[in-house]
């Protein structure tokens, strides 16, 4: 006598477990964007909040009462999830409403709301008031890592080869500075390069104002809000960021393949070029990126030490949004920033980059 | 943000005395209201007030002096909070204009902005009407300010201090004392010029270095001259910073040689500070007030009315005068401060004479699209 034997639901679940873990992300996710961009008001939010929370809750209990097979097949998805849905609603939401709000047009100066209306009149505006801005902004953060390279790499060399016992103490020294408050710092260094401060009446003694000014270190005497005591800021702000990938990549180098190269007849200085520096590379490439790209966009130091002639794309960006009240402008500035960014980190990337990031 | 640069001491050191005596002063009033919750309490409860206004604003009090607040406090038992928090008119208003643009409250229960953001938000109908039963002092108002043309009935506003733009300066730096608004345009001072963020002081200025009246200005090709003027300067790097009330730290260190700064300011700098002066320049300054008002859906506006109508008795006005060094609002301060600083009561820059108040312009009330226009064209100046 046969009798069909009742299938557990949970079985035949299993076999689908991973279709109905990658619905569930995406249910979950287009829900988080849905919340966060506005796309939903009034009695559908509670909806969609009730959806979301009853997607992930159901994953839960699937996995807790599904077979192992279904365990197995869920855990990538279930992995992914924290990390997809902070994105979604983190990353996705706003860059959506950014785009959105770079295409608005306000219906009077002082409203709150933006009609869409594929305003690309805000992104001709970005481009044709703020060009100033936003050479500055490459510029000087493309200086200022350059300068954070040439500080950073030697320090970070001698910290993780000559470092020995004090190796803590001097990676210490580095980062201790950097508890305190980044704005802080900042108008510390304006009180510093003040025309009245400590350096220039040191540099007016010396003698040394006439060779700073040829060297555009200084403008009218001046040390502050001057581009260099930008670019000055920045590498000193970003410094940091640069050293401690590259101490991290220098510290990994085993050092007995240069005592090999040593052993092998090569000079010192050839075994830094054929050991040392291609293994550091990914460090000063991750450092670069770590540096740049919030550099680019840093309104700080163009704020407290640089002059009106030295703005910056994001104090364009911070006085459209704070003070100017103008949104979509800001928004579209915003959008042709990080396009940018992008675009030219992609390069840079294809151009110098390597598999091993750090 | 900048204020921390301050180099001011004895600033910081009567801003801490003041954070002291707060301390203190809390710790007493802790204590009744301990005893007073512990005896059950009579339904009276302390009310509170919060006035967010601008920095070098008031009186604070210095040793046995008490200031405004406090004697305020003692006065009424009021809770009351003083911050200055308000740098520049366009950025508090960005500040708040989600908020009051949403029918959402704000913190404050008071804000003093200048007379035409005070325009602005009457007009967007962010503004409660002041409790004008609760002020008989508003009645102190000197006739001249009564009933201005963007609050006709006088229903929403009351003035906290007026004052006038012209030129601040250091004369360590410059070396000669200015007269005039050219000298802010002397080549000998590149780099050492501040200007002002507000549009209506910095360029109301210019305007009349080249002649041009703001109180007459009706479009925006009355003050192109001024836009020009202040757009070159800029680029031949004339101009050093463009700055909200902050402006004072850098005249005071020497890094501005001079800038467009507001009288009281200057007056009350010079107490710690000698080398800074004021003057109104030759060819004019312009003149202004910042009016208290309530913003909508503020929840302390019995208490409001009550500070206010403190602040207009003219002693107690003479007394903040005497203090902050702007023109006072409150008729009979002239008399009263006489009692207690007769010289400050003969200064020409807090009771202007005829001849001085022919020097001053007040800024016409400009149209929406009119102002839109000189926002966007001083913006793109300033540098933003």
């Amino acid at each position: 006598m046969t009798t069909a034997v009742p299938v557990h639901p949970a079985q035949r679940f299993g076999a689908n477990a991973d279709r109905v873990g990658l619905g569930a992300l995406i249910v979950a996710s287009s829900c988080l964007v849905a919340l966060g961009a506005g796309w939903v008001d009034g009695v559908l939010r509670p909806v969609v909040v009730l959806v979301f929370v009853a997607v992930v809750v159901g994953v839960l209990v699937l996995v807790v009462i599904g077979g192992p097979q279904a365990r197995r097949l869920l855990a990538p998805y279930g992995l992914l999830q924290p990390g997809i849905l902070w994105l979604a609603l983190f990353f996705l939401a706003p860059v959506w409403s950014l785009l959105r709000i770079s295409l608005s047009t306000k219906p009077s100066r002082f409203s709150v709301d933006y009609s869409f209306s594929w305003a690309f009149q805000n992104y001709s505006r970005a481009f044709g008031e703020f060009g100033t801005q936003f050479r500055h902004a490459f510029v000087y953060a493309a200086v200022a890592t350059v300068f954070t390279v040439l500080i950073g790499y030697p320090l970070a060399y001698v910290i993780a080869f000559r470092g020995g016992k004090y190796k803590n103490i001097l990676l210490g020294m580095v980062v201790i500075p950097f508890f305190t408050s980044y704005l802080i710092r900042t108008i510390a260094w304006s009180t510093i390069l003040a025309d009245r401060g400590p350096l220039v009446a040191v540099l007016n003694d010396v003698g040394l104002v006439r060779l700073f000014e040829s060297l555009h270190l200084m403008n009218n005497g001046q040390l502050l809000n001057t581009p260099a005591a930008v670019i000055g800021g920045l590498t000193y702000n970003f410094l940091p960021f640069m050293l401690l990938p590259i101490y991290v990549s220098l510290e990994k180098i085993d050092t007995n393949l240069v005592d090999a190269a040593n052993d092998l007849y090569s000079n010192s200085t050839r075994a830094f070029r054929k050991i040392v520096l291609p293994l550091s590379i990914p460090g000063v490439f991750a450092g670069t990126l770590l540096t740049f790209i919030p550099a680019a966009g840093d309104f700080v130091n163009a704020q407290f030490l640089g002059s009106p002639n030295t703005t910056m794309i994001g104090n364009s960006i911070q006085d459209q949004f704070l003070k100017q009240n103008n949104y979509p402008v800001a928004s579209a500035m915003s959008a042709v920033l990080m396009v940018s960014i992008a675009s030219l980190v992609l390069i840079y990337t294809r151009l110098f980059g390597t598999e091993d990031l750090t | 943000m900048s204020d921390s640069q301050n180099i001011n001491r004895s600033g910081m050191s009567r801003r801490q005395f003041l954070a002291g005596t707060g301390a203190l002063g809390a710790l007493g009033l802790s204590l009744p209201a301990l005893l007073a919750a512990c005896g059950g309490g009579d339904g009276g409860g302390a009310q509170s007030l919060f006035f967010e206004n601008w920095p070098l604003y008031i009186d604070p009090t210095e040793g046995d002096t008490l200031g405004t607040v406090d004697r305020f406090i003692k006065a009424t038992d009021i809770k009351m909070t003083y911050t200055e928090a308000y740098n520049d008119n366009n950025e508090y208003f960005a500040k708040i204009q989600p908020l009051l643009g949403a029918g959402k409250k704000i913190e404050p229960d008071i804000i003093a902005p200048t007379f035409w953001l005070a325009g602005r938000l009457l007009a967007l109908g962010w503004l409660e009407k002041l409790n004008l039963d609760k002020i008989p002092n508003a009645a102190n108002l000197v006739p001249g300010m009564q009933n201005p043309t963007w609050d006709p009935t006088g229903e929403y506003s009351l003035p906290w201090q007026a004052g006038m733009t012209g030129i601040a300066y250091n004369i360590d730096v410059t070396g000669r004392e200015l007269k005039s608004t050219e000298d802010l345009f002397d080549p000998a001072f590149k780099g050492k010029i501040g200007m002002l963020t507000e549009m209506r002081d910095t360029i109301g200025l210019i305007m009349m270095n080249l002649g041009k009246d703001p109180s007459t200005v009706a479009s925006f090709d009355d003050a192109s001259g001024a836009f020009d003027k202040l757009e070159k300067a800029k680029s031949d790097g004339q101009v050093r910073a463009f700055t909200g009330n902050d402006y004072t730290d850098d005249l005071v260190s020497g890094n501005f040689a001079a800038c467009v700064g507001w009288s009281g300011d200057v007056l009350q700098l010079q107490k710690d500070s000698p080398q800074v002066r004021f003057v109104i320049p030759e060819e004019g300054g312009t003149r202004w007030a910042d009016v208290m008002v309530i913003p909508k859906g503020a929840k302390n506006t019995d208490a409001a009315a009550e500070w206010m109508n403190f602040v207009y008795d003219p002693a107690q006005a003479a007394q903040l005068s005497a203090y902050v060094q702007y023109l006072s609002p409150v008729s009979g301060v002239q008399d009263e401060l006489a009692k207690i600083d007769p010289e400050l009561a003969g200064n020409p820059l807090m009771f202007t004479d005829d001849a001085t108040s022919s020097r001053l312009r007040s800024w016409a009330t400009l149209s929406e699209e009119v102002e839109a226009e000189f926002d966007a064209a001083f913006s793109s100046i300033t540098g933003a």
